[in-house]
């Protein structure tokens, strides 16, 4: 029986846990675990399901990694000029230094850092430890903490058993607030040097509202941080600094225009942020990934290597805490190299990593010292969604990675259901550029004219979502 | 055999008996060294293997001093090298050997043996392969709570510690410079420390309910620390020990009187401290619906506690899961409400469910809140005895 201690991909939350394998795939919990103590959310619990395994795959045809990895070459270099390589931020830090050589021409983590102010990149890449968030008086959440990054809300509750307050800027109440203030009301919210901002910082969130929270932090002198989706977005952040990066935004751009028309991808799915009519647009699009996905079924070259708790590396999470993999598996830097026309060695990307961080070995009981520099001041231009009904999708680990869950639903308030004469155990229909859904409601203290939904319904335009509803 | 006798017995001179106790050792050196107090478990479980009395066996692989992983392995060396005790490892292994149909030993610790013993009433563990080697228990503790105590209490580096046991009392920690650190319980406790709160209240230090109950209470003299003594409690762990002694893999000696008086004391004083906790925790409460709402207004659907409880056996379809929908808008969650009742008659405390759950609800005390007057107004015990859950018996005649 193989036992892994690993971390959970779910979010840069950073969860450790382990991974059983015996035929099948189970988890028990890693307890001595810094960031989590062991315990997982909803996602974590999920992983068994997660990692389903992939083939590599040319054009629907099973072949060797090896193969693919040529295949992959082959056509990367015959499409010279229209390639790009996006990579979210799923993989160890050392992948992330062998991809960035092979994505010299086109490089894009996800992230739209073009759209903000240069001095902000590493306020946004790094957070802060989580024992700041315990020790923080007043805490400002911009973020639903259960649904979004879960294991933060016994860090929440711990802050507030100590005396914290803590005010949420979200749609809905939320139960460990103590006040709760609509978004549209963000002029009352009060801040002080006191206070913590949490936020988050991932490939769809709006430019203007980044900037927004930054510049209200700014102004009080409050403390910011912003949390994030994948497992190590803050290595692929911060090792990225001095790259030249296109942002996420230009990606989806240039393939619409058709200047990209070769996409390749490190351990992300692409189906689950780019649209699918923008995705078909493309010629190639080539996936290197250890689980099988919506995206690797679309895929013209899948190139398959192991899960990510089989692999040796090194991965940041939001803390900017180095966390060692308890695999020992190297192919998926074997296939990079392949690609790139080079050999990858794991021993000089790890001196490379923790160079970068000013340590001599990764310890997940320390956290290295990173500089987050005061930025200057911001204007931001943050508007009030005009619709009189919208939308809004609460973006979870089950959207990033497409794993479905139990949650078919959407949360409107008690004042909808009886403006609609919605029945109990009823649904509700939702209207959007001429789509037209039905779903099953929750009722919960959420502003009027305000759905949310933590699902995907195909009929979103961004996160928020001007639509029309009806009984 | 002779209470005199106190020279070490060969194999042909035993037979070993359900009902009778003796002191044992393992006779490979390193095992006696790194065991938690002689090595007698480890080698029992090895020699188990090899001779194949069992297909497979389950051990703690050690990560660090604060961290283990459980595995069913087939590898005697695997097996030799998992000797010793984690007190800050709060596994429980009743999960992880159900629905395999193993045949296996494992160690176990009170709540893992009543755990086995209600996944076995549920068909889903096969008792008759299963030879369960307790382990006396007064308490494991979660491994961040003894780092962050180490810290702040002990004003030591978790890095720098090297081995820990409890000794009158107090919870004693060695770093590798040769020092000992010693705290009492009581003392760590009152400051939030120390063991886990359902371990407190436990009431089952020596695991009458296994197949053989290992410890290091009643070890005198000479051999305090240095070995195990062992109570025999069936037919199976009679087997196991006399296959471990036949295989060459340990020596044992009858204890003195001393020691068997000494053992029985500190059991009871143990229980006694345990029910002292009890009444403590379990303070008579008004307005308890509101008191749980409360409590469970951060649960955020995540699974584990029933994922970790080793007395649930339901699968992927169960009434608590098929009752609730995430959708639903209830006050409190059906999933919770529905839990609380089936487990009111098995819940065994074993404070798994609330060592992982993500937003920290006590919920081994809320689940105890139900448990409590149901098991002793029907005077039952899960997991102590083969009789079946009071709930469960209720069937209609035909
Ligand atoms: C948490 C804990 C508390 C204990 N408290 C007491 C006590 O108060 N009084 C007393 O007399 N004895 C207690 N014991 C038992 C004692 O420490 C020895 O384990 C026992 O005497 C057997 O010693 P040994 O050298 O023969 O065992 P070893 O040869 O060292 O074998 C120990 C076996 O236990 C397993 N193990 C280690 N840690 C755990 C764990 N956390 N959970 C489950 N299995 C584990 C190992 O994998 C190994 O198989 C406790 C044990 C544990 C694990
Ligand atoms: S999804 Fe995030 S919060 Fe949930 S277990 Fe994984 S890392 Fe932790
Ligand atoms: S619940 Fe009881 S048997 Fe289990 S670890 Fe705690 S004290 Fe030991
Ligand atoms: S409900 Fe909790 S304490 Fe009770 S048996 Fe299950 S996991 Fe253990
Ligand atoms: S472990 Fe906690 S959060 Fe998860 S379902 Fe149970 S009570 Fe809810």
């Amino acid at each position: 029986m193989n036992a892994y201690s690993t971390i959970c991909p779910g979010c840069n939350f950073g969860c450790g846990l382990y991974i059983r394998e015996n035929g099948t795939i189970d988890l028990d919990f890693r307890k001595s675990s810094p960031a989590n103590a062991g315990k997982l959310c909803r996602f974590g619990m999920s992983l068994p399901r997660l990692y389903k395994p992939v083939k590599s795959m040319v054009e629907g045809k099973e072949t060797t990694p090896e193969e693919a990895a040529k295949e992959a070459a082959r056509r990367i270099s015959a499409s010279k000029g229209s390639v790009a390589f996006l990579s979210l931020g799923n993989t160890t830090c050392e992948e992330v230094l062998a991809f960035q050589k092979l994505a010299v021409p086109y490089l894009c983590t996800g992230a739209n850092f073009d759209a903000l102010p240069k001095d902000v990149y590493l306020t946004l890449s790094v957070g802060i430890p989580y024992t700041e968030i315990e020790a923080a008086k007043h805490i400002v959440l911009f973020i639903d903490p259960y649904e979004q990054y879960p294991l933060t809300v016994r860090r929440l509750l711990s802050a507030k058993k100590k005396g914290a307050k803590i005010t949420s800027v979200w749609w809905k109440d939320l139960p460990l607030a103590d006040e709760n203030i609509r978004p549209a009301d963000i002029s009352k919210l009060q801040l002080t040097k006191d206070s913590l901002v949490i936020s988050d910082f991932h490939p769809l969130s709006d430019a203007e509202q980044v900037k927004s929270v930054l510049s209200l932090a700014k102004n009080a002198g409050a403390k910011v941080t912003f949390l994030k989706p994948f497992a190590n977005s803050t290595g692929a952040y911060v090792l990225s600094k001095d790259a030249k990066q296109k942002s996420f935004a230009q990606l989806v751009e240039d393939i619409n225009k058709g200047t990209v028309k070769t996409l390749f991808c490190l351990e992300s799915d692409p189906s689950t942020l780019i649209p699918s009519e923008t995705l078909s647009k493309l010629t190639n699009l080539i996936i290197q990934t250890g689980h099988a996905s919506a995206g690797t079924a679309k895929a013209n070259v899948v190139i398959a290597h192991e899960p990510l708790y089989r692999k040796k590396g090194t991965l940041i999470n939001n803390e900017g805490r180095g966390q060692a993999l308890g695999g020992a598996g190297t192919n998926g830097l074997e296939a990079l190299g392949i690609i790139a026309g080079t050999k990858f060695e794991f021993d000089s990307l790890h001196d490379a990593v923790k160079k970068a961080l000013g340590i001599q070995a990764v310890d997940e009981f320390l956290i290295p010292k990173y500089d987050r520099p005061a930025y200057g001041a911001i204007q931001a231009a943050a508007k009030p969604p005009e619709a009189k009904t919208t939308l809004v999708s609460v973006y979870n680990p089950f959207m990033w990675f497409g794993l479905p869950d139990d949650n078919d639903f959407v949360e409107l308030n008690l004042n909808t259901v009886r403006a609609l004469k919605l029945l109990k155990g009823g649904t509700l229909k939702i209207k959007s550029n001429g789509s037209t859904i039905e779903k099953k409601f929750k009722v919960a203290p959420v502003q009027d004219n305000i759905l949310l939904t933590g699902n995907r319904f195909g009929i979103e335009k961004g996160s928020i979502t001007p639509v029309e509803i009806s009984r | 055999m002779s209470q005199d006798s106190q020279t070490i017995k060969t194999a042909h001179q035993i037979v070993m008996q359900k009902g009778e106790m003796y002191v044992g050792w393992s006779t490979k050196e390193d095992v006696r060294k790194r065991g938690g107090s002689g090595g007698l478990v480890t080698s029992m479980l090895a020699a188990a293997l090899e001779k194949k009395l069992v297909d497979a066996v389950v051990v703690l692989k050690k990560m660090n001093e604060f961290e283990a992983v459980p595995i069913i392995t087939s590898d005697v060396n695997e097996v030799l090298n998992s000797a010793g005790s984690l007190h800050s490892v709060p596994s429980n292994f009743a999960k992880l050997i159900a629905n395999r149909n193993l045949k296996v030993a494992l160690p176990a610790k009170g709540c893992d043996v009543r755990g086995i013993i209600e996944q076995g009433k549920r068909n889903a563990i096969n008792l008759d392969n299963t030879f369960i080697v307790g382990l006396n228990c007064g308490g494991s503790m979660h491994p961040v709570v003894t780092r962050e105590m180490l810290e702040v209490m002990y004003k030591i580096k978790p890095e720098d510690v090297h081995g820990e046991e409890i000794e009158k009392g107090k919870l004693i920690f060695e770093t590798k410079d040769g020092k000992e650190h010693a705290i009492t319980i009581d003392e760590l406790e009152e400051k939030g420390y120390g063991r886990r709160e359902s371990c407190r209240y436990c009431t089952i230090k020596i695991p009458n309910n296994a197949d053989i109950a290992c410890g290091n209470w009643g070890v005198t003299g000479d051999l305090a620390g240095k070995a195990t003594f062992v109570e025999i409690t069936s037919e199976k762990g009679a087997k196991l020990l006399q296959n471990a002694i036949d295989a060459g893999y340990i020596q044992v000696q009858k204890p003195d009187e001393k020691g068997v008086a000494a053992r029985s004391k500190i059991k009871g004083v143990m229980e006694g401290l345990g029910k002292k906790w009890k009444d403590k925790v379990f303070v008579p409460m008004d307005n308890r619906l509101e008191y749980f709402r409360k409590e469970l207004e951060n649960c955020i659907d995540c699974g584990a506690c029933k994922a970790v409880c080793p007395t649930c056996s339901c699968g992927d379809v169960s009434k608590c899961t098929e009752f609730h929908f995430r959708g639903d808008a209830y006050r409190m969650s059906m999933y919770h409400l529905v839990r609380f009742l089936h487990l009111a008659d098995s819940c065994i405390g074993c404070g798994q469910c609330a060592d992982v759950c993500p937003v920290d609800i006590p919920l081994t005390r809320l689940y105890r809140r139900f448990a409590n007057p149901v098991q002793e107004q029907l005077k039952y015990e899960p997991g102590m005895d083969m009789r079946k859950p009071p709930f469960f018996e209720a069937k209609l005649e035909v």
